[in-house]
């Protein structure tokens, strides 16, 4: 609470009229917000706003920080809920939104937004919703992207308002209709500017349905015939101009721009593309007569000031010289002109919102010079007379008022005339844009711009738009007795001859006011007339605005300056000039006082804009502002005083808000004569009931000038951008300057070195010359000496040929020589040869008839033998013949005989052969009867081989049986010799008989008998032995007489079993030869019978045994055995010690086993 | 050769191709048609050819030299045979050693042992390893050969020759074994290196014996084919094959004792191919014998 009455009282203290006191209430808040985030400071800040309206609460909230936007947001909200606190929010509101806050991307989203669109689309309060627009159109290029999302609440909003215009459903005041045309027609531009396409398709849709047609023809249409063809109809899309990233690029001004590019409205439009309409600079134009009036009492003072600073001077003199000047006002020529100049020249129009005195005087003579031109040009351009020259201006523009009374008089017919002109004038102005550029001749130059002048005044009600309507509306709402269809229709025809006709009876009247006073006037009226003819020298495009500048400069100064004291003065001045006028003019002076005021009342308004519209004018000057101050304040002027401290902007902002706070005041200090000048005098009757319109009035016009003021700082937002981008352009073109001259010296350079280059080539030629000539003169002997030097060559050659040939002749000689000896040689020798063969013929000769003389004599000789021959040839015949038979036959012998021996030898060979073949079967048959020996030798072989074999098995088969025989005699004697152990000796004579009887009965029994027999006879012997050795031996054998027993009796089956095969063996009788056991036993009874009785049974005994260990030991040791009995007998019968060895041996034997 | 018109001119074509045997018979045939029979030749092809079953006691008795090459003798010889086999049999009767109840295979032994001269003292002596061999040789060729006589003869001179012709090398095989086995299958030998069980392989049985009583004995006689022709290493590749045959099972016993009863009593079932697989084995370790025909 204590806090909240702190606030309260600080709230209190805030509009302290005390400086020191608000600086530190203001820094107090400032700190409390920056330390405090809650909403109460911000509500109570609002809350004290809205009721108080305080300045200081308005500047804090407008300066709010972050965190704080969001209460402040909602606070408003909350307000603009409520009807009654809807306006002052909604002023609130377009405050901190001119402010361009950091936090106003937030707009999009805050519920602010959507309940300023509800009221705009609901409210019907004139005043709301003209504030409400501007507001909206204020916001828009902050919000451009986020904004999209409401577009149909925007255009929806448009085409509400823009039928609210039309059928006035609140059946509000006229005025009040004209601001919110004004806003609507603000809200176009920015809705077309931004959003063209859907803007586009949302006018097709929307004044496609009947009952919006007349709306549309009545408002929108004039809109849209003051702004171009959007590009973006062309190359975008509804999608496309949507698009984030198109509105990502572009600041808020950027924005700004972007619409018043497109616009074709001098107020709206924006001049930087250098794109030009006939319209808009009719329309400058017609403003600036519309100015004049006003501006005429202010020039009046400007010019009293202007003639007396120093800069006008110069500015006359060149002024005055109109072959200079257009160089002079061009702003080409400016640029290349020197400062000063520039700044003496432009330096009023530039600054004349912000210092008026200075300026003035400069533009005034100027032009006031330049009116006189300009009448001159133009009577002579209507009545095609030649009278003055251009040149010769100057001098007589010192007597302005018959100059100008002229002009008055021309001007009248030539606005007669200017409707057949106007027609050309579209093709007359393209034209200049060529001329103005080098106008020299002041004929065109003036020609042309009072064609213009001319057509303007003509053209009007045509030409105008919405500013024209706009002052229309002004007009009609000042005055009140005009009924609205008057103030609606007033717009066109009607409202333009008046004008046209108030223009030019101004002028006179102006003119007929004072010399001063006319001179201005035509200055004013020239200054239209010269920024004409400027424009020409510079561009289409400055000159309206120019022209357009200074007169709202000039206009609006009065306002500042009359608050001294000659504040009634103008209109003084005025009125008198209206009743002038319509004493003078004979045409137009319908309706000249109402129309006067209509202006008068208008003239705020206009002069706002046409500031407005000034400023970014001045961004294409090339002098920055601040110079022009310097300049301005340099000069020091009265004004400055006011001026230095506050912008006039503000001034008047804070004037006209003064002023309505004490309207109901008497006239005070500053703003109040004006204003209250301006009614009374305007209006006449001023409708005092009407105080709350008036106050609405107001509060719309405040809005309105805050929403341009807005506007002028996104142009000069953008104006110091160009400004550099001038200064960076201005600084290339000074680089390509010196680039330039650079390249004229380099080419000068190159001139020179091409002289010197064509003069060393001369030299070179002639020395060339002279080479050729030595050369050609050199040839000349050269060749000579040539010619010479191949007769010579001829001549010696000729000689050679001679030498040669000489030589020739010497050797064919020579060989001939040769030839000659060799001849006289051969001769030589031929003829020793010669010689030779004579000698040797000689002497065959001689033999040769040696030899015939022999030869006839042996011929004779032969005569004589075959003579004798003859005579003995008969005698030998016979005996030869007999011989020869004798040798025949002898031969026959022979033969006969060969033949035989021959035969002989063939059948002898033959027989050889035979024999041999003979011999060779022989051979054969012998080989096969081998072979066949061999084959049977193998096979008896095998099949001895079978034999032996078969032997073998049999030798093997009796040795077994041999064994086994031996082994059971074996047996047998050891059983029988255990029974005669048993027996006595007595016993033995029993045996012998029984040996004897039954010898015969049986074959066993006798062999047994035999044994035993042999036993008996053995026994002593071995008893003997045994008894020498001992009785134990006799004992020990009685054991084994069982065994004997058994073995005995086995072998008597195996006899019995088998008693074919087995020899009989009977006693005494010796066994069969042929078998090996015979031969044994043959030659074992051989011993017996041989050798003793006793001796027997003991060899017997020991040969079976022996036979045993042979047979065990090898077969092969079997042929052996037979001697060996034969052999060891004789040696038993030696020693019987080793018999008795063996005897123990055989019993130790048996006791181991 | 004369006998050559009379084959067939494709065999060579045949034994090219792969088809072996097919002109055996016949040329067997013509071998056996020589009077004065090529012992050489009926060696060598008794060691490249299987012998068909109906020459196979002839060529055997021929080989093993029972009768001689003539065949006039043949008859002559077989009757000497008979005789000296009755003698011998009479003989052993005659010293009851054997009687009529005595089995074949006794008598055979008691035959052999008589002939030999090694006859024991007595019936009851117990038997020498040799007889055993003898016995079980004996018990195989009693199944392969109808005729007792024939027989006896048969496996007389077989062991004979085995014992004679064969009884250096025959004690090589084991060293020989091991050899190609290392050659066949490395694995195996380490396994059974590792078990201690190559000393105690059944030798007797396989080397001694010639596998009888382990193969089966139509798979035995064309193991003994190769034996009676000469070449005992065809044994060393019976008993190779056999343990790769039986390898994983010999691998999965650990133990030489259970290793060697195994082998003792190996199954009966696809000897042939044991057999077929040790020929070709052979052959490829050996090499093909010269062709003599």
């Amino acid at each position: 609470m204590a806090q909240q009455g702190n606030v309260g009282e600080l709230l209190s203290m805030l509009d302290s009229p005390v400086l020191g006191v608000l600086e530190d209430i203001t820094t107090a808040f400032k700190d409390n917000l920056i330390c405090d985030r809650g909403p109460m400071l911000v509500n109570n800040l609002v809350d004290y706003y809205l009721e108080t309206n305080s300045q200081q609460a308005l500047h804090i909230l407008s300066t709010l920080q972050e965190p704080h936007d969001k209460h402040l947001l909602d606070k408003i909200n909350d307000y603009m809920g409520k009807a009654a606190t809807r306006l002052p929010t909604l002023s609130l509101l377009g405050h901190v939104i001119r402010r361009q806050p950091s936090w106003k991307h937030k707009l999009s989203q805050a519920p602010l937004l959507l309940s300023l669109l509800k009221c705009l689309k609901t409210d019907t309060d004139v005043v709301v919703l003209t504030t409400g627009v501007l507001v909206l159109i204020t916001m828009l290029p902050m919000i451009p992207q986020s904004g999209k999302q409401y577009l149909h609440d925007f255009f929806g909003i448009f085409g509400r308002l823009s039928a609210w215009c039309l059928q006035n459903p609140g059946h509000v005041a006229e005025i009040y209709l004209v601001h919110l045309h004004a806003s609507v027609y603000s809200l176009f531009h920015r809705l077309y500017g931004m959003y063209p396409c859907n803007f586009v398709s949302f006018l097709r849709s929307h004044y496609s349905m009947k009952e919006n047609l007349e709306t549309f023809e009545e408002v929108v249409k004039p809109m849209m015939e003051h702004v171009r063809i959007h590009p973006e109809l062309v190359t975008g899309s509804k999608d496309h101009e949507l698009d984030p990233r198109r509105w990502k690029r572009l600041e808020t001004h950027d924005v700004v721009i972007e619409c018043a590019k497109i616009s074709l409205d001098p107020a709206e439009a924006s001049y930087e593309d250098g794109y030009y309409s006939v319209s808009r600079k009719l329309c400058t134009s017609i403003k600036h007569h519309q100015t004049d009036p006003s501006a005429s009492s202010y020039i009046d003072t400007q010019s009293s000031y202007g003639t007396s600073t120093p800069y006008s001077t110069p500015r006359l003199t060149l002024s005055q010289m109109p072959g200079q000047l257009p160089q002079i006002l061009s702003p080409q020529s400016m640029r290349l002109s020197t400062e000063p100049q520039q700044v003496t020249i432009w330096s009023p129009s530039a600054v004349c919102g912000m210092t008026t005195p200075p300026t003035s005087p400069g533009v005034v003579p100027s032009e006031s010079s330049q009116s006189a031109p300009q009448p001159y040009s133009k009577a002579f351009g209507t009545s095609a007379g030649g009278k003055g020259t251009p040149l010769g201006t100057p001098a007589t523009s010192p007597p302005p008022p018959c100059t100008s009374d002229d002009f008055v008089h021309v001007s009248l017919p030539s606005a007669a005339a200017t409707p057949p002109k106007k027609e050309d004038k579209p093709d007359s102005v393209r034209p200049l844009l060529y001329r103005q550029q080098n106008v020299t001749n002041s004929d065109k130059s003036l020609d042309i711009p009072s064609s213009k002048s001319s057509v303007t005044l003509s053209d009007l009600p045509e030409f105008l738009g919405g500013l024209s309507f706009e002052d229309s509306a002004e007009k009609d709402r000042e005055e009140d007795a005009i009924s609205k269809e008057i103030s609606e229709i007033t717009t066109d025809a009607e409202h333009m001859v008046p004008r046209g006709g108030f223009d030019s009876p101004f002028y006179r009247t102006n003119e007929s006011l004072s010399g001063s006073q006319k001179k201005t006037h035509s200055a004013a009226s020239s200054v239209q007339g010269h920024s004409q003819t400027s424009e020409p020298l510079t561009s289409l495009d400055k000159s309206g605005p120019e022209g357009a500048r200074e007169t709202p400069k000039q206009t609006f100064t009065p306002i500042d300056k009359p608050c001294g004291g000659p504040g009634e003065s103008p209109a003084g001045n005025r009125e008198g000039t209206s009743g002038e006028p319509s004493i003078l003019t004979p045409s137009p002076c319908k309706v000249p006082a109402q129309r006067r005021v209509v202006f008068g009342s208008g003239q705020p308004p206009l002069y706002e804009h046409l500031f407005e519209v000034a400023l970014p004018k001045t961004a294409y000057l090339f002098v920055g502002k601040k110079t022009e101050e310097l300049l301005k304040k340099a000069k020091g002027t009265q004004d400055e005083d006011c001026m230095s401290s506050t912008s006039p902007v503000e001034v008047l902002d804070r004037l006209i808000q003064q002023g309505a706070d004490a309207h109901t005041k008497e006239l005070n200090k500053l703003s109040l004569p004006s204003k209250s000048a301006d009614w009374t005098h305007f209006g006449g009757s001023p409708p005092s009931d009407e105080i709350h319109t008036l106050r609405n009035q107001l509060l719309l016009l405040h809005n309105q000038l805050l929403y341009e003021r807005f506007k002028r700082q996104q142009h000069a937002l953008r104006n110091r951008r160009l400004l550099r981008k001038v200064i960076k352009a201005t600084a290339l073109e000074e680089h390509n300057a010196a680039m330039k001259d650079q390249l004229k010296l380099q080419e000068k350079e190159i001139q020179a070195l091409k002289l010197s280059l064509q003069k060393e080539q001369a030299r070179y030629h002639q020395f060339q010359e002279e080479h050729d000539n030595i050369v050609a003169q050199l040839h000349s002997q050269i060749r000579q000496l040539q010619h010479d030097r191949e007769e010579f060559y001829n001549q010696s050659q000729e000689l050679q040929t001679k030498l040669e040939d000489c030589r020739n002749m010497i050797t064919d000689l020579r060989l001939e020589l040769k030839k000659a000896n060799n001849k006289v040689c051969h001769t030589e020798l031929l003829l020793s040869q010669v010689s030779q063969k004579l000698s040797n013929s000689e002497s065959v000769q001689q033999q040769m008839e040696f030899l015939n003389r022999q030869l006839l004599v042996l011929g004779e000789v032969n005569e004589l033998y075959l003579e004798q021959l003859q005579h003995k040839h008969t005698d030998t015949t016979k005996e030869v013949e007999m011989l020869h038979a004798a040798y025949r036959k002898e031969l026959e012998k022979a033969k006969l005989c060969v033949q035989q021996q021959s035969q002989r030898l063939d059948a002898s060979q033959k027989r050889i052969a035979e024999l041999e073949s003979q011999l060779a079967k022989k051979d054969h048959l012998f080989l096969e009867q081998k072979k066949y020996l061999e084959d049977v030798k193998i096979q008896a072989r095998g099949q001895l081989q079978a034999v032996e074999s078969r032997y073998k098995a049999q030798k093997k088969i009796t040795q077994a049986f041999e064994l086994e025989i031996l082994d059971l005699f074996g047996r047998l004697e050891k059983s029988s010799l255990l029974k005669k152990l048993e027996d006595d000796k007595t016993e033995a004579a029993e045996a012998a008989e029984e040996r004897l009887d039954c010898g015969n009965e049986d074959t066993a029994g006798h062999s047994e008998e035999a044994m035993g027999r042999n036993g008996e006879t053995k026994p002593p012997s071995t008893r003997g032995s045994s008894s020498s050795k001992g009785g134990s031996s006799s004992e020990l054998s009685t054991p084994e007489k069982p065994q004997n027993q058994r073995l005995s009796s086995r072998w008597e089956t195996s006899v019995l079993l088998e008693p074919s095969t087995t020899v009989p063996l009977t006693v005494g009788s010796l066994p069969s030869s042929k078998s090996f056991l015979g031969m044994k036993a043959r030659e074992l009874f051989r011993n017996k019978s041989e050798s003793q009785c006793d001796e027997e049974g003991v060899t017997i005994n020991r040969l079976a045994d022996a036979l045993k260990t042979e047979l065990c030991k090898d077969p092969s040791m079997e042929s052996k055995v037979p001697p060996s009995p034969e052999n060891l007998s004789p040696k038993l019968q030696e020693s019987s010690v080793g018999q008795l060895h063996i005897m123990d041996y055989n019993e130790t034997h048996h006791d181991h086993s | 050769m004369a006998d050559d018109s009379q084959r067939n001119f494709r065999s060579v074509y045949y034994e090219k191709v792969g088809f072996r045997g097919v002109e055996e018979k016949k040329s067997l045939e013509i071998l056996l048609k020589d009077d004065r029979l090529d012992i050489e030749k009926l060696c060598t092809f008794s060691q490249r050819f299987p012998l068909p079953s109906m020459y196979r006691i002839l060529v055997w008795k021929v080989l093993l030299g029972i009768i001689p090459p003539h065949h006039e003798s043949h008859a002559l010889v077989m009757k000497y045979r008979k005789e000296q086999y009755w003698d011998i049999h009479h003989a052993l009767r005659v010293i009851r050693f054997i009687n009529d109840s005595t089995p074949q295979v006794d008598v055979f032994l008691r035959i052999h042992q008589l002939e030999s001269g090694k006859l024991p003292r007595n019936v009851a002596f117990p038997l020498e390893p040799e007889d055993e061999v003898f016995l079980a040789i004996a018990k195989a060729m009693e199944e392969m050969v109808e005729d007792p006589i024939e027989c006896y003869w048969l496996v007389s001179c077989f062991v004979n020759q085995l014992n004679s012709k064969h009884k250096d090398s025959l004690q090589q095989l084991p060293k020989m074994l091991e050899q190609y086995l290392n050659i066949e299958d490395n694995r195996l030998l380490m396994h059974l290196k590792t078990c201690a069980a190559m000393s105690k392989l059944p030798y007797d049985l396989w080397f001694k014996k010639c596998f009888a009583g382990c193969l089966p004995e139509s798979s035995l006689q064309r193991v003994w084919d190769k034996v009676i022709s000469g070449s005992c290493k065809i044994l060393v590749f019976v008993a190779v094959e056999i343990l790769l045959t039986f390898k994983m099972k010999i691998i999965a016993l650990n133990s030489a004792e259970k290793i060697t009863q195994f082998l003792e009593n190996i199954p009966q079932d696809n000897t042939d191919a044991i057999v077929s697989k040790a020929v070709d084995l052979w052959r490829t370790h050996c090499g093909t014998p010269a062709h003599s025909v």
